[in-house]
């Protein structure tokens, strides 16, 4: 067997990204196409799905299989999508708005469930595509089209959602540190179950507040300070006490060894059902008919 | 056909009495033997304290209808004989428990029929038996109600022998002895005069429209199913639970109808055939889903069950007024809807309805509504030789030149599809309006020159998919059944088809001839087709359970003729062939001019 060498570049889809210039989404496209390249993994054997927003334009800017769906929607699109196909990668990828807003019920159960796959939320705290209004990460008080005397409503903690949400693996990047996102992004895709990874990506036209200069100057690396990833109570009090503010960590917050999904399907899951055979013997159809009688 | 060759036996009492373990002795002992059977459950949307019934049409043939009148009747509870005694027909006969309704509470009610109250207590404690739980009453009357039809009482015993045996031989031979209680009584106490029924000794199947649907789901190679739990659908998602693992199907229950049809979308895109069913306002919450399938052009079944609207309506009882809901979407979007007749039909149609999927790329949606769906009738034996399964144009492996183009242009609408995982062929379907790559088009290059040609370009090919379908004769023009000169027309689509049988069938004993012209497909129609059995027609009247004649809408808005005369129904039961006789001649002889045709 010839082991192929990949570089991000052979993750680079024909289609030249649409975002902003400036836009922190790059950086997260880079970080998923390096850690993808350096993982190893073909671009045939990945799925990237995304829902409806600025960064749900993803998929379309990265040279591999996946969807582009409703908003809201791409966790449901992904799961189906990787119970069919158990064998690939299948990567979920979109805002906050999608995730946490529109999406977020089955964001719930999705930790809960816990299929094999990764969910990259590119956080920036505001609905850009429709061009600026609150978000479900917005801070209180912050000024929008939709909340021009402040937002009233307090931000949704994603973290201490999906620590409290039966997750298996929740951690939090920035897209202007790449080094460590590429490390949490092959971590999170390695991990066996879902893999939550909330990354800052900070929107250069709508948002003012949640720049890449305030998270440069406000974020700190947890597991460079000794954080261990296995501690659920730690890492429930690191989430809720250094999401906002001005002290943020970013790093693997936690990771458990909790079977997967497809741990309890063992029988029907052991080759992926896209290979199975369709239709049923007559034996079977025999069987199936006599239990009527 | 013959309705004088049958019996109309009813079950009543409270949820919980035992109605259905009675109705599915009798219904299995009957399908064993031989004999047709429908059977209509009529509760309530409650899980104890509701007042249910069951009423059985039983005979040597084809049974379209449990009818008006019963002739046999089992009652409960105290809330029973106000409630039933007066359906009953003249002459028939009525057990009643007679522990809990008192025999001058009942007996007034009426003097042309016959009453034998059963003292469950004083039977058993005469007898001698022993360990007896007052829930046993339904078997002693079970005895007493297949003792009273003269049908094989051994395939009773032996339905029991199994439903006990793994609480021993104890168990088993206690509830023999009651059932052959309440057979002995009837032996000695019961005159009666029904027709013998003799069955085939061929058994039959004995199963619901849901379970038919879920079967024919299987046979046509469903390898994924979601679902959210909701009334009348859920007993598909109960049925696949069962089989699931030995059939290695993927089960999921998921959060919600969002959900559910999404997953579908997922996994019928990653390239298995995949499955959900909801009922009318699970499916509100599917439709930008399944506009998500036209668009990303995925094979996608969703069985709507139908159930009386709007909102949570009337989540157990009978309608047929989601056609328009069915069509419904943002935009104009390429699917298929049919509708299938009675469970047989149902497990043919669902199997189908997934070739339809894969074949066209695209959702389609099965039109099933409360009576299909949750009715048992018998079955001869489903013919899965008659299932095959065609994927169209699909592949697990890319070997064209050049690069993949997942929404190439084609003649027919169709592209060919490879599946996600082949090398060299990656591709991103889009929700957006794309290009034949799959590449968006509707961001920075909307409304540019280029971008407006191609969205008419892509906008057509999905949408002639659907002329297609009818050119390829993968869609079916209505049938036109029974006497061909017919005064009048029934026209029916999905499970009114079985009482409008009914229905010609008692006008023909009165000497009125009538045919009846039905819909299986629904959307799209064949133009020409219909209208070409259209004109075979002299005076059509249109029959549905419901109130704004939904199919009779979605006729004049594919063909353009129009129907005017109409029979109803939407209190929630369903429609019976006395109804049906009762309506048309309240609209009188008068024949209107046909319009267009």
């Amino acid at each position: 067997m010839t082991t192929v060498t990949l570089d991000a570049k052979d993750f680079k889809s024909e289609v030249h990204p649409d975002w902003c210039p400036g836009c922190g989404d790059f950086g997260v496209l880079n970080c998923l196409q390096r850690a993808l390249a350096e993982l190893g993994i073909l671009q045939h054997q990945v799925a990237v799905i995304s829902g409806i927003g600025c960064s749900s334009n993803l998929p379309g800017f990265i040279n591999t299989y996946g969807m582009h769906t409703l908003h809201g929607r791409s966790l449901p699109n992904a799961q189906g999508f990787k119970l069919a196909h158990n064998d690939m990668h299948v990567i979920a990828v979109g805002g906050d708005g999608d995730g946490y807003g529109i999406g977020v019920g089955h964001l719930v159960h999705a930790l809960r469930r816990n299929i094999d796959m990764s969910y990259l939320v590119m956080n920036n705290s505001i609905y850009g595509l429709t061009t600026g209004q609150t978000s479900p990460t917005s801070g209180e008080g912050m000024k929008t089209k939709s909340t021009p005397f402040g937002n009233p409503e307090a931000p949704l903690n994603p973290l201490t959602l999906a620590l409290g949400s039966g997750a298996s693996f929740v951690a939090r990047a920035f897209s202007g540190n790449p080094k460590q996102a590429i490390e949490i992004y092959k971590a999170a895709i390695q991990h066996k179950g879902f893999a939550l990874v909330d990354t800052f990506s900070p929107c250069v036209t709508f948002n003012k507040v949640n720049t890449a200069q305030f998270y440069r100057d406000n974020t700190y690396d947890l597991n460079a300070e000794g954080h261990d990833p296995s501690n659920l109570m730690k890492a429930m009090e690191v989430a809720s006490r250094d999401t906002y503010g001005d002290r943020i960590a970013t790093g693997i917050f936690y990771q458990s060894q909790r079977p997967c999904y497809e741990e309890s399907e063992k029988d029907t899951l052991s080759t992926p059902i896209v290979d199975h055979i369709l239709g049923i013997s007559p034996e079977r159809a025999a069987e199936l008919i006599a239990n009527f009688k | 056909m013959s309705n004088k060759n049958r019996v109309i036996v009813r079950i009543a009492g409270a949820a919980g009495d035992g109605i259905a373990s009675t109705g599915e002795m009798l219904g299995k002992t009957c399908s064993r033997m031989g004999l047709h059977v429908l059977a209509y459950n009529s509760f309530q949307s409650a899980i104890r304290g509701g007042h249910v019934w069951l009423q059985m049409a039983i005979g040597p043939d084809q049974q379209n209808c449990h009818a008006d009148q019963p002739e046999l009747i089992l009652l409960f509870n105290k809330t029973s004989p106000a409630v039933h005694v007066p359906d009953a027909k003249p002459g028939a006969i009525i057990f009643y428990n007679a522990d809990t309704i008192k025999k001058e509470d009942i007996e007034s009610i009426r003097s042309d029929v016959s009453f034998y109250g059963l003292s469950f207590k004083a039977m058993v404690d005469e007898a001698g038996l022993t360990g007896v739980a007052p829930i046993m009453i339904n078997t002693m009357l079970s005895g007493a109600l297949i003792q009273t039809i003269d049908l094989d009482v051994n395939i009773p015993l032996d339905i029991i022998k199994h439903r006990f045996t793994k609480k021993g031989q104890q168990v088993v031979d206690l509830n023999q002895a009651i059932f052959n209680l309440g057979a002995n009584w009837v032996k000695g106490n019961v005159k009666s005069n029904f027709p013998k029924l003799v069955g085939s000794g061929n058994p039959k199947m004995f199963m619901t429209g849901n379970e038919a649907l879920g079967l024919g789901l299987v046979a046509g190679g469903l390898k994924l199913y979601s679902a959210y739990p909701m009334s009348p659908a859920t007993g598909i998602l109960h049925y696949l639970a069962t089989i699931a693992q030995k059939d290695k199907i993927v089960i999921k229950q998921v959060e919600d109808e969002l959900a559910a049809m999404n997953m579908v979308v997922g996994a019928g895109t990653a390239g298995v055939r995949a499955a959900t069913a909801t009922a009318s306002g699970g499916y509100c919450l599917m439709i930008e889903a399944v506009g998500l399938a036209s668009m990303l052009e995925t094979p996608a079944v969703c069985i709507v069950v139908s159930r009386g609207g709007p909102s949570t309506g009337v989540p157990t009882k009978q309608e047929q007024s989601d056609i328009d809901l069915a069509i419904a979407g943002n935009g104009d979007s390429p699917r298929f809807v049919l509708a299938p007749k009675t469970p047989e039909d149902c497990f043919y149609q669902a199997a189908r309805a997934l070739n339809m999927a894969e074949k066209y790329q695209i959702p389609v949606i099965v039109l099933s509504d409360f009576f299909l769906s949750e009715h048992f009738e018998t079955i001869d034996n489903l013919d899965f030789s008659k299932v095959t399964i065609e994927r169209g144009k699909f592949s697990t492996t890319w070997e064209g030149q050049g690069r993949y183009k997942r929404y190439e242009y084609t003649e027919d609408g169709v592209s060919h599809r490879v599946r996600p995982g082949a090398p060299g062929a990656m591709y991103v379907p889009c929700s957006d309006e794309h290009n034949e790559f799959g590449h968006v088009m509707s961001d920075v290059e909307a409304g540019l020159p280029h971008a407006r040609e191609e969205r008419i370009k892509m906008h057509a090919k999905r949408m002639r998919k659907m002329q297609t379908m009818i050119e390829s004769g993968d869609v079916n023009p209505p049938t036109l059944e029974g006497e061909t000169n017919a005064e009048t027309t029934f026209m029916t689509w999905g499970s009114s088809h079985s009482f409008v049988q009914e229905a010609i069938d008692l006008l023909a004993a009165e000497g009125v001839k009538v045919n009846h012209l039905h819909f299986t497909d629904v959307y799209p129609i064949p133009r020409e087709a219909t209208l070409a059995q259209i004109k075979k027609c002299k005076r059509i009247i249109s029959v549905e359970a419901n109130m704004c004649n939904s199919m009779c809408k979605q006729l004049l808005a594919e063909t353009a003729f129009e129907i005017t005369e109409h029979i109803n129904r939407w209190d929630g039961e369903p429609l019976t062939g006395e109804y049906i006789v009762r309506e048309f001649k309240k609209l009188g002889s008068k024949k209107k001019e046909l319009v267009n045709a």
